[in-house]
């Protein structure tokens, strides 16, 4: 089939290019004018692919193509001939990432609203498009570039300008933005300029302009995804029986070409390629420039990169104050940005370069050559706009190279591409010329001895052919600029003979090979001959005055003083991953939450991950020893409520139900609160979907294992949960006059909501079960599996009516509703609650801060305790979370509980509710090693975590922070030096710009994927 | 014995709770005897501590404050035995939006905010709700005393010194209008969408504009006659007396120097609030002899790199430069937790007895009302709470009595109440 579309391809090229006394659909406005395109480009340096340069060769083109290139080429009788000594012939450069002669998305503008925050845009939960089209507006997948494609010249001539001499193109416009196509950048007819229709398709996490609700987040963009490719599949199967959808057709269509997904950064690369794995599919990653940060991870993957080289500017750090806006991420990214390149050849992953997000294409060369300064070797850079990108989309049969049989596509430059003075004079596609700068016709530059009339001056011509600079050598120290012109073979001389006479002497004549030679007119208007013959002196000093400075320069290397990547990339990041340890951890008081009690003047040792001995007296070869003496050991704190760590969206709010989204594909191991959180003892927590919708999204429980990857934070072989939600939030009471009509508005709705889904996931079932084809439902599969038992689900809840009636919607179903978090009016139907087998994840003491919870309370926690509930205090706060066991006093303080029991509520009891007291939540032998050394009694205000350990890794040590912490101001403040120094050197900046990174709550709404920033 | 005493007073509750089916006890009368504590730790609220003390107090005023060597003539008093037990001037809370708010999201309940850009002349005493149930949760955990002030706009209005006990306004009001609270502008634009916060181009207008009107008000001032009133400039009269505050709420370092020479311009000495960032410029604020109501230690660092601890570490750090400052706690219900903001502070440095006087004298001194609250001192408020243990520490935090100006304070509250409700539920299920 590829191979079909292809030799379509290659037949309808053959049928359009110009001059091959094609027949073409248009007619003819007077004398037909057809020409061979015959050249041929004699004594250059061609580079026939980025790794094969030949000297002194020959390249022949006829008809737009190339048609011989070689050191022994003849050259064909009645060829153009270009006479190319000293000129260097190279592929011309292509890119994969543009949008180049797209029309632009329109956005359907409602109200005049495009607000990211959903409180302010009307909710439009189906897509405004009419017809048998997809149901959501961002599957784009229907839309092919070629049949939208018209050429733009000034965008053409920008591009050529740089190098370019083919694009693909496709409109970056939705999750699924459908084909692009392979276009030359030549002028003339669209359909000349095609290359290839349907050369790729494409793909992104961005909705773009749609306006449709769905997904506001990442994770549902994700799912989005996920469903459709299932979509497709069972369209094909047997979908279309029973429904005709478009874009599922088109979808179809689609998947043989090349795939290229454009993400944001690293991690998302990372998220599409579990897609992709998923669904047998290989992307082409159009990454962000910061793919060095996790270069192991990526090179996993095997994935093809299209990297940009928008290296950002250094920020103007000259005021203190305003420089501590800029995070040391950005800074070192800064630093650091130029090396990606480098570090993606030099790790063997294969990748191609764009001019997308450079502010115009012309800086491409001088980020390209600046890539190279910073390691990237020059065949390297080559390759990436040449022969990767071509190979990228199977074009190699045409592009990529200079082989007979390809387009004619390429750039004759005064010299080394790689060196700053070098400049592009030509660039050549499908055998048409586009001059970018008249090559010189000679080059002038020697020294000359000059005779006017009876005089004789030394002339010197420096500077190269391009830019010749002439003055006349009086004596050793004096000269006289002498301003010229030369065009066409003639030549006009002028200078002031001395500051005292007035006027100028002027010269006009002609260059033949060496010598020049006419007639002039001296200061008092006398007619003389005069000629230039070069000298025969050797040359003198001050003839090369720049070239030791200038080797000077080079020898600066951009190398010679980076800084390491750190792990996180930011600040208090690792370079090097800390390591499990053999822990003894001397005559603590420990805390073990199990039948032993508090343990005074104990030993724990650590080994392997888990905890290995507990006892008075150990000792053990080979392990550290801590003396804990007046210090307290506890289990790691586990939060069973958080919203850190999570990227782009925390709710896929937009509809009644989302579980089929998953905060697991979302995780961002960078949120400098994991470290925050490991400074308060917590060493698990889990990742919960927001509140917004009755039915939430998947979640996801991560060890704070700081500095490892997304996937590697994850609590391994944990059980699935869920999140649920009831009450105001669901309901959009607080929402405001835009949100009145989802289903449900009322807790009467809620129930409703519930019952529906449960009977769908039931009937969803028994057809899986069926053996008839079915199509694959990821918001009913996770439904489903809440059913078999085999999925938890966690609730947010307030007020007692609807705590009661989730239990007995579960009842009916037949399971169990797992955890209620916030529960905040749990201490009210208690002991249903402990009937049921529901466990409670509550604040210590919130209240009051909406309506459904006035009559919240602090002593709901250990009300609960006492009717046999599991109780755990959560965070939902990023920093809250870091004083949990400050938390669990306070079930001391209101209520009476026991200490050992309080602290149960922010460890055992949370590993409890999450099925993971097997691992965690106690100090027992055998158990991971997750556990904190606090300075004092950790329920009391005064005790700080010293140590945290996860998996006997230490992954928290104040005094270790301490020194991370001048660590952070030494790369901050070397960082910022190096950004004056390059300012003084004149180098852009741009203004400090700060990030706020979003701190979640349960009820975070904003739209997170909007494509118009 | 804690436990024996709480599980007292919870017995002998439900009687109350009965006769008043409503969560907002009654307000307490006029002190009716003199009252002796002994045998206390007495945190003077100076920055002394005073082990094993007597204090007494008599018609509302404290009259004796003795270190319990001497023994005093205590007959006519009733005694409180307060062995083991720690006496505390009532705590303060700042900068809050309590009494003015009831249930954050019930638009009907929320009176901290007033249309307008300029409303100096705007009062919060006003709306303070004596009748709110969330109140009296707070004055349980021994913050007595509340600056219950409006936010939004640049000038949002007047803050008030408030007690956590009375009939109405004002009987509970202790200092009407003690200050004119002015947010200055950023000099930062946040963009939702980006989460990039960039340069607020409109800054120096904003700035300007916010001059523009402290020199009308000031030329006001300084009229002789004026013939048509202002009422904003009313309000504003006070300030440039130095009679009233001016808090002028800046979180930047940046901000703080310019709000503080701005004020300087005025004859104004400002007290800052918030001051995230007040580390950063101490010995400015030390040089300028400028207080802060700092920003609660419950938060994160501003900024990703910062040290993760930074806004435990920067009371003490103020402490160190000789920055006087106070403490204050976000949000209105959670003005309960105010005291273990001042002990995370301890946890990371500051003595302990200044973290007792940010929260009583040093904010006495700071709100102007030091006169009369803020320390235990003859001849002051006998405004003082009495709790089992540390009051800073949430793990030993018991307020056992409290009182304002020697009335003692009945510290039920709704949620004793509902507690109280709920467990005779599980009784009644369990005598079944």
């Amino acid at each position: 089939m590829k191979g079909l579309i292809r030799l379509a391809a290659a037949l309808l090229l053959l049928w359009h290019v110009p001059g091959l006394h094609a027949q073409v659909t248009f007619p003819e406005n007077g004398v037909s004018d057809p020409r061979e395109g015959l050249h041929a480009f004699t004594n250059a340096t061609i580079y026939t692919r980025y790794d094969q340069k030949l000297d002194n060769a020959t390249l022949v083109i006829r008809k737009g193509k190339v048609e011989a290139v070689g050191v022994d080429v003849e050259v064909p009788r009645g060829a153009v001939v270009h006479d190319l000594q000293g000129k260097v012939i190279y592929p011309s450069f292509i890119d994969l990432y543009t949008d180049y002669g797209m029309p632009k998305a329109n956005r359907q503008q409602r109200g005049g609203q495009t607000s990211m925050h959903r409180f302010e845009r009307r909710p439009q939960p189906l897509t405004s498009r009419k017809g048998a089209w997809a149901w959501n507006e961002a599957l784009k997948v229907d839309f092919r570039a070629h049949e939208h494609f018209t050429a733009d010249a000034k965008t053409a001539k920008a591009l050529r300008e740089a190098g370019f001499g083919s694009v693909l193109s496709h409109r970056m416009d939705g999750i699924a933005r459908g084909t692009g196509t392979l276009v030359t950048l030549g002028e003339g007819r669209a359909h000349e300029l095609i290359v290839r229709e349907k050369a790729s398709n494409h793909l992104s996490f961005n909705k773009g302009s749609s306006q449709q609700s769905y997904p506001g987040s990442l994770m549902g963009a994700i799912a989005l995804l996920r469903q459709t490719y299932y979509d497709g599949r069972w369209y094909a199967e047997a979908g279309r029986k029973e429904e005709v959808n478009n874009s599922l057709e088109a979808w179809n269509a689609v998947q043989a070409l090349p795939q290229i997904f454009e993400v944001r950064d690293k991690w998302e690369a990372l998220r599409a390629w579990r897609i992709g794995k998923e669904f047998g599919v290989s992307y082409i990653i159009k990454g962000a420039g910061d793919e060095y940060q996790r270069l192991d991870e990526l090179k996993a993957t095997g994935m093809a990169f299209i990297v940009p080289l928008n290296f950002p500017d250094a920020y103007d750090v000259e005021d203190p104050l305003d420089a501590m806006q800029v995070s040391l991420a950005e800074m070192k990214h800064w630093e650091l940005a130029p090396t990606n390149p480098a570090r993606l050849e030099q790790a063997g992953i294969t990748f191609a370069l764009t001019a997308h997000g450079l502010k115009k294409p012309s800086e491409l060369l001088r980020r390209l050559r600046k890539a190279v300064q910073y390691g990237l070797s020059k065949e390297g850079a080559l390759k990436a706009l040449t022969w990767t990108p071509a190979h990228l989309i199977d074009a190699t049969d045409q592009l990529g190279s200079l082989e007979p049989g390809k387009l004619a596509n390429f750039l004759i430059t005064s010299g080394d591409l790689f060196d700053d003075k070098t400049k592009i004079y030509e660039n050549w596609i499908k055998g048409e010329q586009f001059v970018l700068e008249r090559m010189p016709e000679v080059d002038l530059t020697g020294t000359y001895e000059l005779k006017v009339g009876d005089d004789v001056w030394t002339l010197k011509v420096s500077g190269n052919a391009e830019k010749p600079g002439m003055k006349l050598q009086v004596n050793d120290s004096t000269t006289i600029d002498v301003s010229h012109k030369y065009a066409h073979g003639r030549i006009t001389l002028s200078w002031s003979p001395s500051k005292e006479a007035k006027g100028k002497v002027r010269l006009s004549g002609v260059v033949e090979d060496d010598r020049w030679w006419g007639r002039g007119q001296l200061v008092d208007g006398t007619w003389v001959d005069w000629q230039a013959v070069p000298a025969v002196a050797a040359p003198q000093e001050g003839d090369k005055p720049e070239r030791p400075d200038r080797d000077k320069k080079k020898k600066e290397d951009p190398l010679a003083d980076l800084g390491e990547v750190w792990y996180p990339f930011t600040a208090y990041g690792w370079t090097e991953r800390p390591t499990q340890k053999t822990w003894l951890i001397k005559n603590a008081t420990v805390w073990t939450n199990e039948a032993e009690g508090v343990l005074r003047n104990t030993d724990v040792l650590i080994q392997d991950g888990k905890i290995a001995k507990i006892g008075k007296g150990l000792k053990a070869n080979d392990a550290i020893e801590i003396d804990a003496t007046g210090m307290h050991l506890t289990p790691g704190i586990i939060d069973e409520h958080t919203h850190i760590a999570i990227t782009r969206g925390v709710n896929e709010g937009t509809q009644a139900s989302s579980a089929e989204v998953r905060v697991g594909d979302v995780i961002n191991p960078e949120d400098i609160n994991i470290y925050r959180q490991l400074s308060g003892g917590v060493t698990t927590a889990q990742q919960l979907h927001g509140s917004a919708n009755p039915i939430g999204g998947q979640s996801s429980i991560i060890k704070f294992r700081w500095g490892y990857d997304d996937q590697g934070m994850k609590f391994e072989g944990a059980d699935e949960f869920i999140k649920f939600a009831l009450g105001e939030n669901v309901k959009q009471s607080n929402w405001g006059d835009n949100f009145r009509s989802r289903f449900p508005q009322t807790r009467m709705g809620v129930e409703q909501v519930y019952e529906d889904y449960f009977t769908r996931a039931r009937e969803y079932g028994e057809r899986k079960r069926s053996g008839k084809p079915y199509r694959v439902d990821l918001e009913l599969e996770a439904l489903l599996e809440i059913l078999e038992g085999k999925r938890f689900i966690t609730c947010h809840s307030y007020r007692q009516s609807e705590i009661n009636m989730l239990m007995k919607v579960a009842e009916r179903f037949g399971f169990r509703v797992n955890t209620f978090t916030h529960i905040l009016e749990g201490y009210k139907v208690a002991d249903k609650m402990a009937r049921h087998g529901a466990g409670g994840s509550t604040f210590s003491d919130w209240w009051a801060y909406k309506f459904e919870v006035y009559e919240a309370i602090p002593y709901n926690g250990p009300l609960m305790h006492e009717q046999g509930v599991t109780v755990a205090y959560n965070s939902d706060d990023a920093e809250m979370a870091r004083r949990l066991n400050q938390e669990a006093a306070k079930a001391v303080k209101y209520g009476g509980l026991s200490e050992e029991e309080a602290l149960k509520f922010v460890t055992l009891n949370p590993a409890r509710l999450l099925h993971i007291d097997d691992r965690v939540g106690s100090i027992k032998v055998g158990k991971d090693a997750d556990v904190v050394l606090w300075s004092d009694h950790p329920l009391s205000i005064y005790a700080r975590a010293e140590m945290t350990f996860v998996d006997g890794i230490k992954f928290f040590d104040r005094k270790e922070e301490a020194v991370l912490r001048r660590r952070n101001e030494q790369e901050r403040n070397r960082l910022i030096q190096k950004m004056l120094a390059a300012k003084k050197k004149g180098a852009h900046t741009q203004h400090p710009k700060g990030r706020m990174p979003h701190l979640y709550h349960c009820e975070d709404l904003t739209d997170e994927i909007r494509g118009d920033e | 014995m804690r436990h024996i005493f709480f599980l007292l007073l919870i017995a002998l509750l439900p009687l109350r709770g009965a006769l008043w089916a409503q969560y907002v006890p009654v307000p307490a009368p006029p002190q009716q005897e003199p009252i002796a504590i002994v045998n206390a730790t007495l945190h003077l609220g100076n920055g002394q501590v005073i082990e094993n003390g007597i204090i007494a107090f008599d018609k509302g005023k404290i009259t004796l404050v003795s270190d319990g060597r001497q023994r005093p003539d205590l007959s006519g008093h009733r005694i409180i035995d307060a062995t083991g037990r720690h006496v505390y001037p009532g705590f303060i809370a700042t900068n809050t939006s309590l009494g003015l708010v009831e249930i954050g999201a019930v638009r009907a309940t929320v009176d901290y905010r007033e249309v307008g850009t300029y409303n100096p002349n705007v009062r919060a005493l006003i709306a303070y709700n004596t009748d709110s149930e969330v109140i009296p949760t707070v004055r349980s955990n021994g913050v007595l005393l509340v600056q219950t002030t409006p936010s939004g706009g640049r000038i949002p209005g007047m803050s008030s010194v408030m007690m956590t006990d009375g009939w109405n306004w004002e009987d509970a009001v202790l200092q009407a209008d003690d200050g004119v609270h002015l947010n200055w502008p950023s000099p930062y634009s946040f963009n939702w969408r980006t989460r990039r916060i960039t340069k607020n181009e409109r800054y120096d207008e904003q700035v300007t504009d916010l001059r523009k009107f402290f020199d009308e008000a000031y030329a006001y001032y300084q009229r002789p006659e004026v013939e048509e009133k202002n009422l904003r400039f009313e309000a504003m009269k006070p300030v440039f007396e130095g009679t009233r505050n001016l808090y002028i709420h800046a979180e930047l370092a940046t901000n703080i120097e310019e709000a503080v020479l701005f004020a300087e311009d005025y004859g104004i000495r400002p007290v800052i609030v918030e001051a995230t960032d007040a580390w950063l410029v101490a010995d400015f604020l030390k040089a300028h002899g400028v207080p802060v109501i700092l920003r609660t230690t419950f938060n994160l660092p501003r900024r990703p790199d910062e040290p993760v601890d930074l806004p435990f570490r920067t009371p003490a750090l103020l402490h160190e430069k000789g920055v006087q400052f106070c403490f204050s706690q976000k949000g209105f219900w959670q003005q309960f937790n105010l005291p273990f903001v001042a002990g995370q502070a301890v946890a990371y440095g500051l003595p302990y007895e200044e973290a007792v006087r940010a929260l009583t004298g040093a904010t006495a001194e700071i709100l102007g009302i030091a006169d009369r609250v803020g320390t235990l001192e003859p001849g002051k408020d006998a405004t003082l709470f009495i709790s089992e243990g540390d009051a800073l520490d949430m793990r030993t935090n018991q307020v056992t009595h409290a009182f304002i100006q020697g009335r003692r304070i009945n510290l039920d509250n709704k949620h004793k109440m509902l507690y109280r409700k709920f467990k005779a539920k599980y009784e009644q299920i369990q005598q079944r």
